[in-house]
């Protein structure tokens, strides 16, 4: 039953026609959400009374850093689906995934060394958060080089889905690794279980940032993983239909 | 908690020395975001031209 409803609702065709009825919407309401949270983290929000000014970089750090593990882990998703539904469209997905990954794993990156400038004095550590973010970095680049030196995209599929799954043991290491080792990098200020441990006129324009960004990024996929489709279907008869 | 927490224009780009910083990350998530929507688009509308050429 579970396969006949995957299978109904997730083939190639019906989401490339839901991509494009609901694309716009999305896109528009996550521009708006954006930019109203960062103008107001960036401009409406208090000096950090430690941090100073250079606190405002968490509205563009810490979304990227949230969604670059998320996506990792959509991935993990897609590729269980994929191995055991033979789902084609979460294979596309899969691959779809990786390059926006990274780009977000780079922002990542980049806002957290320069935030380290004037916080810690340093743009780089080898600590247990950060190594392990580039070691995501790394994987994801990883994952796009091994899947494009295949020519046969059936064997490409099923071999970058088992080595996705392998790689899904960064994840959890990146969420624990400011608990489970003395790191440089503070702690999460927001969890599910804690009440939040920063200031709520500080607290809201992250939650809008993080929303808007995530909108935004799944925007991004929706366009890639569109991409993928178009390439990988253009020999069916409904491409024809629907160009 | 709408009121701007600067004095002046000047200020809010200066941030007291942290203005470099904060702008050159805002500016380089702005880039990455445009570079990709840009690309995806182009790489769509090459594939959809290049699908609508008849054989």
């Amino acid at each position: 039953m579970i396969k006949k409803f995957i299978h109904q609702f997730a083939s190639p065709k019906t989401y490339l026609f839901q991509v494009n009825k609901f694309y716009n919407y999305i896109f528009f309401i996550s521009v708006f959400i954006y930019i109203s949270s960062i103008t107001w983290g960036l401009l409406f929000t208090p000096e950090d009374f430690v941090q100073g000014n250079s606190f405002r970089i968490i509205y563009l750090h810490v979304p990227a850093s949230f969604i670059s593990q998320s996506l990792y882990a959509a991935m993990a998703v897609s590729s269980i689906v994929y191995l055991v539904w033979r789902v084609k469209l979460a294979a596309y997905l899969v691959i779809a995934i990786a390059p926006i990954g990274a780009m977000t794993t780079f922002i990542a990156l980049i806002s957290g060394s320069i935030w380290g400038i004037p916080t810690w004095g340093t743009w780089w550590q080898w600590d247990a958060r950060i190594t392990s973010t580039l070691i995501l970095f790394i994987m994801y680049l990883g994952l796009i080089s091994f899947h494009n030196s295949f020519s046969n995209y059936e064997k490409a599929d099923k071999l970058l889905s088992w080595l996705v799954i392998v790689g899904a043991v960064n994840i959890p290491i990146i969420k624990k690794s400011v608990d489970w080792w003395s790191t440089l990098h503070q702690s999460a200020s927001i969890t599910l279980t804690n009440k939040p441990s920063i200031d709520p006129s500080m607290l809201y324009p992250l939650i809008g940032s993080i929303i808007g960004f995530f909108g935004l990024i799944l925007c991004l996929v929706l366009l890639s993983s569109k991409y993928q489709i178009l390439i990988r279907e253009k020999t069916k008869s409904w491409i024809k239909d629907y160009v | 908690m709408f009121e701007f927490a600067f004095n002046s224009f000047y200020e809010a780009i200066y941030m007291n020395g942290h203005g470099i910083y904060v702008w050159s990350v805002l500016a380089i998530v702005c880039l990455s975001l445009l570079v990709f929507f840009t690309l995806y688009s182009s790489k769509i509308k090459q594939i959809k031209k290049k699908l609508n050429e008849p054989n």
